[in-house]
């Protein structure tokens, strides 16, 4: 490995082969080299009697973002794909953490490079923090050939492998259908409505396609007084009622009871969690005395009422 | 469904559990099948845990071993629900069936079959156990972490199990099984608190959710040739699993059991809805795509685990309940594994007091 410096236009950057990093904010790194240069040279390898870059992607793009005409770089000798892509991957292994998304172009780049299968596993996987099963490989390598926009969303609002691998499930139409549902939605809800989505469709052997086709779906989403979060939250409560339609009933009902009671806002009454427990919770805030026994007395008032002896039945 | 026994692709042996009289009896049993003694069995296990079903992968070698903790432990039960006071006896670890619900799945780190040659140990352990608890009447059983009967052809460690439990009248030692490896038991002398158990399940359930199981009506046969030569007889549905037809489907089986079985030998029937912990679901998936069973309604419980939601769970157990009076004898023991209190109570019309009522319940029809 030599060190020389090279013009910026002499990096042939269209050439991708070795680039696991996307979607990254190159603002700090225009501040680091403006403050005190590129102190750590990018490795650059010949192919094709042209420079590609193998790592440091984020430098580059910064040094151009600078306009800066050359940098000093790091020339690979090896020809080799696999062992110059290992060069920067052990690099990088020992400076940063990666992404979900990074580790997964650098499966599907092992693989491409010729690494075997069984060696990716047993090899690679533990050290990007991935329990070693072939099939955590299956789902990452699925999830670096998905399409960039659901890539990017992914990276962007750092979404669990677990959401990912449901995700990767679906059909590239159906991921179509879902992106507008998951882009205003956070992890949780990510998750919640690819589950149920999933979930639904599996039980009742209906495609996604179709439940999210539904007139129901579709009237949400073509709705022009909802917003882009105000449509996911409708959806995703939609898809919880058809995924637990029991418990849904059951809640449905309990809420109506205690709007018929009319409680004072400053009371609430809870069943358990699920309605798995007998018991039921009050709650009350108060800020003196008096605030205390008028909740007491209202609670008391309550309890006494025939209507409220109602809840008992969902114990 | 597997119609014959259970033979391992290939033996592994601990080096220092070569001696043992059980594991030369299991290479005997095993035949022309190949084994390997090994120093440990971390490389074996890397090599399977790196496979794409380490689980399934796991199923096809047995691994012998020594049990270097506790032979016996109390049944972990589950927190927030009622127990029933079980103790289990580890010798066999995993299981050559491939049921989708099985909750091994999730909880042994180590995919092989698994046996623990050092039988010594337990016997020893054993005593100092039923010494401890000789105030009491205490159920035993191996059937927990593996199934009770599927590597008897192997080990034939039944014949030890009763023959030494037969003398010990504080313990009710069970064998809990889903296979008909029976030839061995028929060989014994019944005993009073031995108690041979079935898990069993719909027929719909059985052939689609039990791989390499035997047929329920193979199960019921079985359980009636062992019922004949004596032995006290139990049942489990457990994992009752909601399905279509499911009242059909449990009311056919409930019907063909106490039909096929003298009801007066039933030493207790166990009641338990499908439950597991979250983390099992992503294997059950990936495992067996097709099921639907974790589709189900199913709400995390008190102790985290996910159960039918608490009206599904008692319309389940209603109608089972129903059916086992309505065609078996009233005085059948019936009990709950982990459920809660007022599901008893609205299920079954009494709640145990405390374990130990649970316990003399329980023992009670072998006087």
């Amino acid at each position: 490995m030599k060190k020389q410096n090279l013009s910026l236009k002499e990096i042939f950057l269209e050439d991708e082969r070795f680039r696991i990093s996307y979607y990254f904010s190159l603002e700090k790194q225009i501040l680091s080299i403006k403050k005190v240069g590129l102190l750590n040279p990018p490795l650059v390898a010949l192919r094709d009697k042209q420079f590609i870059l193998v790592s440091g992607w984020k430098r580059v793009l910064a040094c151009i973002k600078l306009s800066l005409f050359s940098i000093p770089v790091f020339v690979l000798e090896e020809e080799d794909d696999l062992k110059s892509f290992l060069v920067a991957f052990y690099e990088n292994l020992a400076t940063r953490e990666f992404s979900l998304l990074e580790k997964a172009e650098i499966l599907r780049r092992l693989k491409k490079f010729g690494e075997d299968e069984k060696s990716i596993v047993k090899g690679y996987l533990p050290l990007l923090d991935i329990p070693p099963t072939v099939s955590n490989l299956e789902s990452f390598l699925a999830f670096s050939g998905l399409e960039p926009e659901v890539k990017k969303i992914i990276h962007q609002k750092s979404i669990p492998f677990s959401s990912v691998r449901m995700l990767v499930g679906f059909t590239t139409q159906e991921r179509k259908l879902l992106l507008p549902l998951l882009f205003p939605a956070g992890q949780n809800k990510f998750k919640g409505i690819l589950e149920d989505l999933k979930e639904i469709s599996k039980r009742n052997d209906i495609s996604p396609k179709k439940i999210l086709s539904s007139k129901e779906i579709q009237d949400i989403m073509g709705s022009e007084k909802l917003s882009p979060l105000q449509k996911s939250d409708s959806v995703r409560l939609i898809l919880r009622k058809k995924r637990y339609p029991a418990l849904s009933l059951r809640k449905e009902s309990f809420d109506s009871l205690l709007k018929k009671l009319r409680l004072p806002k400053t009371v609430e009454v809870k069943p358990s969690p699920f309605f798995e427990e007998e018991n039921f919770s009050v709650n009350f805030s108060f800020g003196n005395s008096e605030e205390l026994q008028a909740n007491l007395l209202k609670l008391q008032e309550l309890s006494s009422r025939k209507e409220f002896s109602a809840i008992f039945k969902f114990k | 469904m597997r119609k014959s026994e259970y033979f391992p692709q290939k033996v592994y042996v601990e080096k220092n559990s070569l001696d043992f009289p059980l594991t030369k009896r299991i290479l005997k049993n095993v035949g022309p099948v190949p084994s390997e003694v090994i120093d440990e069995p971390q490389e074996v296990l890397e090599d399977i845990k790196a496979s794409k079903d380490a689980i399934g992968e796991g199923k096809k070698y047995l691994l012998i071993s020594r049990q270097k903790g506790k032979f016996v432990k109390p049944c972990p039960c589950t927190p927030g629900y009622l127990g029933c006071n079980y103790f289990i006896l580890n010798i066999d670890l995993n299981c050559p069936l491939d049921c989708s619900y099985c909750i091994l799945q999730h909880y042994l780190t180590n995919p092989l079959l698994t046996v623990h040659v050092n039988l010594d140990d337990l016997w020893r352990q054993l005593d100092i156990f039923l010494n401890k608890k000789k105030h009491r009447t205490i159920r035993i059983g191996t059937g927990e972490l593996g199934d009770s009967l599927a590597l008897d052809h192997l080990t034939e460690n039944t014949a030890d199990l009763v023959s030494y439990f037969r003398k010990k009248r504080n313990a009710i030692f069970e064998l809990k099984t889903k296979t008909v490896n029976i030839k061995n038991i028929l060989k014994i002398e019944p005993a009073p608190n031995i108690v041979i158990a079935w898990s069993l399940n719909s027929l719909k359930i059985a052939q689609e959710e039990e791989k390499d199981a035997p047929s329920v009506e193979e199960r019921i046969d079985a359980a009636r040739r062992v019922s004949d030569k004596g032995f006290r007889i139990a049942f489990h549905f457990d994992p009752i699993i909601r399905h279509p037809d499911w009242e059909q489907g449990y009311k056919e089986v409930i019907k063909k059991l106490l039909a096929s079985v003298d009801s007066a030998r039933i030493a207790w029937i166990s009641l338990g809805s499908f439950r597991f912990p979250p983390s099992l679901k992503s294997i059950i998936e990936e495992r067996f795509p097709r099921t639907k069973i974790i589709y189900d309604e199913l709400i995390k419980g008190k102790d985290g685990k996910l159960r039918y939601f608490k009206p599904l769970r008692l319309e389940l157990y209603k109608k089972i309940i129903g059916f086992i009076k309505e065609w078996g004898d009233e005085k059948i023991p019936l009990y709950f594994c982990m459920e809660s209190e007022d599901v008893w109570r609205e299920a079954m019309g009494w709640i145990p007091k405390g374990e130990e009522n649970l316990e003399a319940y329980l023992s009670s029809p072998l006087g």
